[in-house]
Order: C-alpha cells, then sequence, then structure tokens
C-alpha cells in the first residue's frame, strides 16, 4: 500500500514516514500543501495522510482541490479538536479525521479501516479459499497454522486481494508497492510472487501474460 | 425576586408618596386654617358690630337729642333697667332678639342683672376681666362672646351660636380630606407610572447585560437616537461589552493557539515513543528516536516559558521590580551571549552602544533584548549583518536591533506583534520558533512603560525600535551596573 503523508512539522514527517515505513507502507512525502496536492494529483496513493494547517495551501484547500478530480481516501490530522474544524474537514470531503495527539496505532488502524472501506470490503478477514488474510495483524494463514511471509510478500498478497479477481498489472503493483525512496530492480516483484507461490500454494497467484497478476 | 422595597421604582413611589402626603397634608391644613380664622373674624366683626348696635338703638334717642359723646354709666344703666322693664320691648328691638340671632347680657359691678336679651342661652354669667383687661374674645362650645367692661361698672357679653359655622367648616374639613386624599392617589397612580416609564430602559439594559452575563458576548444594547443619561450608560456599558468580549476572543484563540503549539511536539513525542517500543532496534536508532522526543521536548519546554513569561506580564501587578540599569550593558551581555548563534549563522553582531540608563526589570530586558536578537539572527538568510544601537534621543532611552535582511513584507508588518503570528510557517515550524517572541517583546516593552516599531524596507531591511522613559535616577544606574 502507498501512501502519501503532508506534515510541515518535519520532526512529526519523519516520525510518520518511518512509523508507516515499518508497517511496510510505501510511504512518501511532502512539506506543503501545494506539493502534497501535486503528488497526490499525480500518483495514485492508497491513502493520504493530510495535515491540516499547511504553508502554501491548507489541508482543507489541498482536500478541496483534490476532491475535484480524485476519489483517494483521504485522512486529515487536525491540532483543534473544535467542532468547526472537523466539520470543514469532513464536508471538505475527509473520509476520517484525527486529533493530534494521537496514538500511532491508531492512526494505523484507521488508514487501514480507509484502504479496506475503498475496496468495498467490510472486514479486516478476507477469506480467500482455504485460506485467511488477516488485515489487522497482516498475517495469511491456513486454517490456525500462519503461512510465514516477509512483509513485501505480504503487502503484495494484501493488495492483490483487496483486488481480487482483477488483473493487476506490474505497473500498478510497483506504484503501490514501492514509494519514491526504493530502487526496486525490476524483476523483484517475479522474486516475490513465485517466494509466494512455494510458501502457499502454486497457482494462489496466476499470471496473465502481458497483464499482470491476479488472485482468484 | 428582589424585595419589592429593594427595586428602584419602590423607593422611588415611597419617596414620592411621603413628599406628596406631606406637601397635600400642609396645604390642606393652611387651606383649613385660613378658613377657620376669617370665619372666626366675621363672627367676631359681627359680635362688635351688634354691639355697636345694641348702642347705637338704646341711645337712639338721646344720639338726636345730644353729641356723639359716650354714654355715662349712669345714663347707660337707667337705660339698660328701662330696657329691661320695659314689655313689650321698643319697636326699634323687636325681631332683633330672634332665635339665632346674637344674644346679650348686661351686669352691674356688683353682679346684679342690668338686662339679658331673651334668646341668651340659660347659665349665661357675668364676665369676670383680668385687672387691666376690658375687652376680651370667649369660646365656650360652639358659644362665641365677646366680654366688654364699660366704664367702671358695668360690663357685658355679647355672643351668638356658632354652630352653622362649625358645621360648615366640618363640611370643608371633609371636603379637603376626600380631596387631597384624592389627589394623593393621583399623584401615586402618576408617579409609578412615571417611575416605570423612566426605568423601562433600565430593564432593557439589565436583561441585555444577563443575556451577556449567560455567555451571549454578542449581544449589545439598543440605544435611542437621544442623548439621555442612560444612552449615556448604554453606551459605555455597550463599549465595556464590547472591550470584554474582545478580551474573551482574544483569550480563547490564545488558548487555543496554545493548546495547537503543543500538540505537535506532544505528537511527536508520541508517535516516536510508541513506533520506538514496536520492535528491537539498534542503539543508533534509540539515539535517534530518543533526539527526537528530546527536540520536541525542549520545543514544549521553550513554548511554556514563554507562554509564562506572557501569563506574567498580562497580570498587571506592581510587583515587577524596577531598578535603574543600563540597556547598553545588558544588550552588550546579550550579544556575547548571541555571539556562538551568530557564528553559527555565519554573522556578527555589530554593537554601537551608548549608555542608556533606565527603570526596569533587568531579567524582562534580558528576554526583550534576546528575543529581539534571535529573530535578527535566525530570520533573515545567513550572513545578513546584524547591528545592535543603544542611547538616549528626545530624552528617550532607544534600543534598535537591525539586520539588512530583505525586509519583512509589508501586509505582515501589522502583524508580527501578535502571539503565534509567523510570517513562513514552514521555515520556522521545525527551529523552535513559537511565534510568541515578538508578541513577548512587545509584551514586555508595554510593561515597561515603552513602545516598540519596526521599519521594514527591501533595500533597508528590518529595524525594531524600543524607546523607553529615561531613568529618573539619572546616570546613577550606569555606575551601578558597570
Amino acid at each position: 500500500m502507498r501512501l502519501l503523508v503532508v506534515e510541515d512539522d518535519p520532526l512529526l514527517l519523519h516520525s510518520l514516514r518511518e512509523g508507516l515505513r515499518e508497517e511496510n507502507y510505501a510511504v512518501d512525502t511532502a512539506t506543503d500543501g501545494a506539493t502534497g496536492l501535486e503528488m497526490a494529483l499525480e500518483i495514485d496513493f492508497d491513502a493520504i495522510v493530510l495535515d491540516g494547517m499547511l504553508p502554501e495551501l491548507d489541508g482543507w484547500d489541498v482536500l478541496g482541490r483534490l476532491r475535484a478530480a480524485k476519489a483517494t481516501p483521504v485522512l486529515m490530522l487536525t491540532a483543534r479538536d473544535g467542532v468547526p474544524d472537523r466539520i470543514r474537514g469532513l464536508d471538505a470531503g475527509a473520509d476520517d479525521y484525527l486529533t493530534k495527539p494521537f496514538d500511532f496505532d491508531e492512526l494505523l488502524a484507521r488508514l487501514r479501516a480507509l484502504i479496506r472501506r475503498n475496496r468495498g470490503q467490510p472486514s479486516n478477514r478476507i477469506l480467500l479459499g482455504d485460506l485467511v488474510l488477516d488485515l489487522s495483524t497482516r498475517t495469511l494463514g491456513r486454517g490456525t497454522d500462519p503461512i510465514p511471509l516477509t512483509p513485501r510478500e505480504y503487502a503484495l498478497v494484501e493488495y492483490l486481494a483487496l483486488h481480487r479477481g482483477s488483473v493487476v498489472s506490474r505497473i500498478v503493483l510497483y506504484e503501490h508497492l514501492f514509494d519514491e525512496s526504493d530502487d526496486t530492480l525490476s524483476n523483484l516483484l517475479d522474486v516475490h510472487v513465485s517466494n509466494i507461490r512455494k510458501k502457499v500454494r502454486p497457482d494462489f497467484i496466476t499470471t496473465r501474460r502481458g497483464h499482470g497478476y491476479c488472485i482468484e | 425576586m428582589k424585595l419589592p422595597f429593594h427595586s428602584i421604582r419602590w423607593r422611588l413611589q415611597l419617596w414620592h408618596a411621603l413628599i406628596s402626603l406631606s406637601l397635600i397634608v400642609a396645604v390642606c391644613l393652611l387651606a383649613y386654617r385660613m378658613a377657620a380664622e376669617e370665619r372666626q373674624r366675621q363672627i367676631d366683626r359681627s359680635l362688635f358690630g351688634f354691639e355697636r348696635f345694641f348702642f347705637r338703638q338704646l341711645f337712639l334717642e338721646a344720639a338726636e337729642r345730644k353729641d356723639d359723646s359716650p354714654p355715662k354709666s349712669a345714663e347707660l344703666r337707667s337705660a339698660l333697667l328701662a330696657l329691661r322693664d320695659a314689655d313689650p320691648l321698643p319697636a326699634r328691638f323687636r325681631g332683633v332678639f330672634d332665635a339665632g340671632e346674637p344674644y346679650l347680657g348686661f351686669w352691674d359691678s356688683d353682679g346684679t342683672l342690668l338686662f339679658l336679651s331673651p334668646n341668651a342661652p340659660p347659665g349665661l354669667r357675668k364676665p369676670t376681666f383680668a385687672p387691666d383687661d376690658d375687652l376680651e374674645l370667649v369660646t365656650s362650645g360652639h358659644l362665641r362672646e365677646l366680654h366688654h367692661r364699660h366704664g367702671p361698672g358695668i360690663a357685658l357679653a355679647v355672643g351668638r351660636d356658632m354652630g352653622d359655622e362649625l358645621a360648615a367648616l366640618g363640611r370643608f374639613r371633609l371636603f379637603l380630606a376626600l380631596g387631597g386624599g384624592g389627589l394623593l392617589l393621583a399623584a401615586l397612580a402618576g408617579g409609578w407610572w412615571l417611575a416605570g416609564r423612566a426605568l423601562k430602559p433600565i430593564d432593557a439594559i439589565s436583561h441585555t447585560a444577563n443575556r451577556i452575563a449567560a455567555g451571549n458576548l454578542d449581544e449589545r444594547i439598543a440605544i435611542a437616537e437621544s442623548d439621555s443619561e442612560l444612552d449615556q450608560l448604554a453606551r459605555i456599558l455597550n463599549d465595556t461589552f464590547g472591550r470584554l468580549a474582545d478580551a474573551v476572543e482574544r483569550q480563547k484563540r490564545f488558548t487555543a493557539d496554545a493548546s495547537h503549539e503543543l500538540r505537535t511536539p506532544l505528537t511527536i513525542i508520541l508517535s516516536e515513543t510508541q513506533r520506538g517500543l514496536k520492535r528491537e532496534r539498534e542503539p543508533a536508532d534509540y539515539q535517534q528516536l530518543l533526539s527526537h522526543c528530546q527536540t520536541a521536548a525542549q520545543r514544549m519546554r521553550g513554548l511554556v516559558d514563554s507562554l509564562l513569561i506572557l501569563a506574567r506580564e498580562d497580570q498587571p501587578d506592581d510587583r515587577c521590580t524596577r531598578v535603574p540599569c543600563d540597556l547598553a550593558e545588558i544588550a552588550n551581555r546579550l550579544a556575547d551571549r548571541m555571539e556562538p548563534l551568530a557564528a553559527g549563522h555565519g554573522t556578527l553582531i555589530h554593537r554601537k552602544l551608548q549608555p542608556a540608563p533606565i527603570d526596569g526589570d533587568p531579567e524582562l530586558l534580558d528576554t526583550l533584548v534576546q528575543n529581539l536578537l534571535s529573530n535578527a539572527l535566525s530570520h533573515p538568510p545567513p550572513g545578513t549583518a546584524v547591528t545592535i544601537r543603544t542611547g538616549v534621543r528626545d530624552d528617550r532611552v532607544e534600543l534598535e536591533v537591525h539586520d539588512a535582511g530583505p525586509g519583512i513584507p509589508p501586509e505582515h508588518l501589522p502583524k508580527i506583534f501578535d502571539r503565534f503570528y509567523r510570517i513562513d510557517r514552514a521555515r520556522t515550524q521545525g527551529s523552535g520558533h513559537s511565534g510568541l517572541g515578538l508578541a513577548i517583546v512587545r509584551s514586555i516593552a508595554d510593561s515597561s512603560g515603552g513602545t516598540i516599531e519596526v521599519e521594514s524596507s527591501p533595500g533597508q531591511g528590518t529595524r525594531f525600535r524600543v524607546r523607553f522613559p529615561r531613568s529618573r535616577n539619572g546616570e546613577r544606574g550606569q555606575n551601578r551596573t558597570l
């Protein structure tokens, strides 16, 4: 999953970026509203974490302009817990909001829920045949036996599972699993897919030549 | 509900009633007294007249015969005795002593009755006189009598019944009482109405004030076009409410801003610690996490310090210790202290320090100078020359901090002393500047009796100038601190 974090405080931005990366999100960052908006329009992020008070263009303006073009899920961070700020954010098209200071785990849970709901997935547990993918614990299991996956492998399975039944192109996968700081080799995706197939079963992920990958 | 007699309307009414009552009673009493006295005088005149009339009748023949000399006692005695014995009375006395007309009696000096009119009340006695008094008017019951002594011997009493007059006076009294009572009621009703009318605007004012007190700070008292005392009061109250609302609004904004400023470093600390505790890490990672937390905590400390200074400055008290000190000396010390920061910024602090004796709190003045210097050293690009100047001009002590930077855009100038106002939020956010530095400078300048102004233009850089009243202790402060 690829996220955009727009926050003007360098320390907080750093903390959020590192924290989210450790949770296997691909994270891009922007320190002002204008840059954030530009990036959000250019790249299809799975979710955006947007601070309200930003230089250049404040969070609400960014949201207003983004919503004119895209429906990317947005979680607003507000420093004032005044009701008007929240109403303003939600009215401008925010999907959720968090008031600073917040718990990092709550941010994670809300992001998971945002992404899941955006894919029309009501529950954190996705059944894939005899397999269960648990979004909250970030595990794949058969019955009670967990299948050990590396974070990247899990992220790939999660993305395909959330787009279950549709073919996801390699480019889209790259876009959503790696952020701008990743220098990934183009065949790395194939390595991950083949490793997952070995660990789960050979036909878990099907390959459509020239199109991409798919979980049926 | 208040006790009714504590309300202004009731008290006005009470006073009004008292004054009206005493006025009406006084007027009625006066009228009655005058009427009563006038009646009395009429009666008395009629008694004198009757006496004269009787004598004229008695001596009718004698008068024709003689001159106007008063009759002798002997003549009088004989005339009276003749009249007493005449039966019937001579024609000229016929009808004179009918019932209801004045009566009269004459007595000799030895007490013998000389003449008594037929209509005299029973028990009429010879009047007694004080030794040197020959004439006396006496009221007994409803009878009014004139007692008169003629010459050495003969005493007479003329009297009449005052019953009719007393009854008339009684009626007059009743009329006065009823009329006065009516008048009082009318005055009270009028007063009540008038007081209510006069107090109506006060009611409106108190209702509005109540609504404002209940939290509706935008409410104002409606003011009529006129300029009555109450309108003036309403205007003053409206001004006060306006200032109160402003103060509350400022306080609210300040609190919101302060909490907003504290939230970000708190978020950093929470986020970093939670991230750090999620898994085992390398020592270098932990060090980085801790240093981030430290930075955030230091930011909070700086903010809390600033807030405390502002809160203290907001309290108008006289605990502030003002001692004579020299601003030049303070500026010199602070410039020394800020030298490392200036070096880090690739510049020097130029000093043009002339003695500047003022009365102030040295600690606060330290903060003021430090904030101005730190402002000049952190906002313009590195390498920008910074000058600090002190001196006396026009009997005012001046402190100037100038930087030759690009200047402050004019649209920001009016707001730079506002709390939490930042020209470029992005650039200053992480650097520990809370947006309170200049607000603190202004607050300290205000509390020290000084003024602050800023000049900024693209070519000239930015100049902050603080002016203070000169120390009353002359140059002594300079000697003391140096």
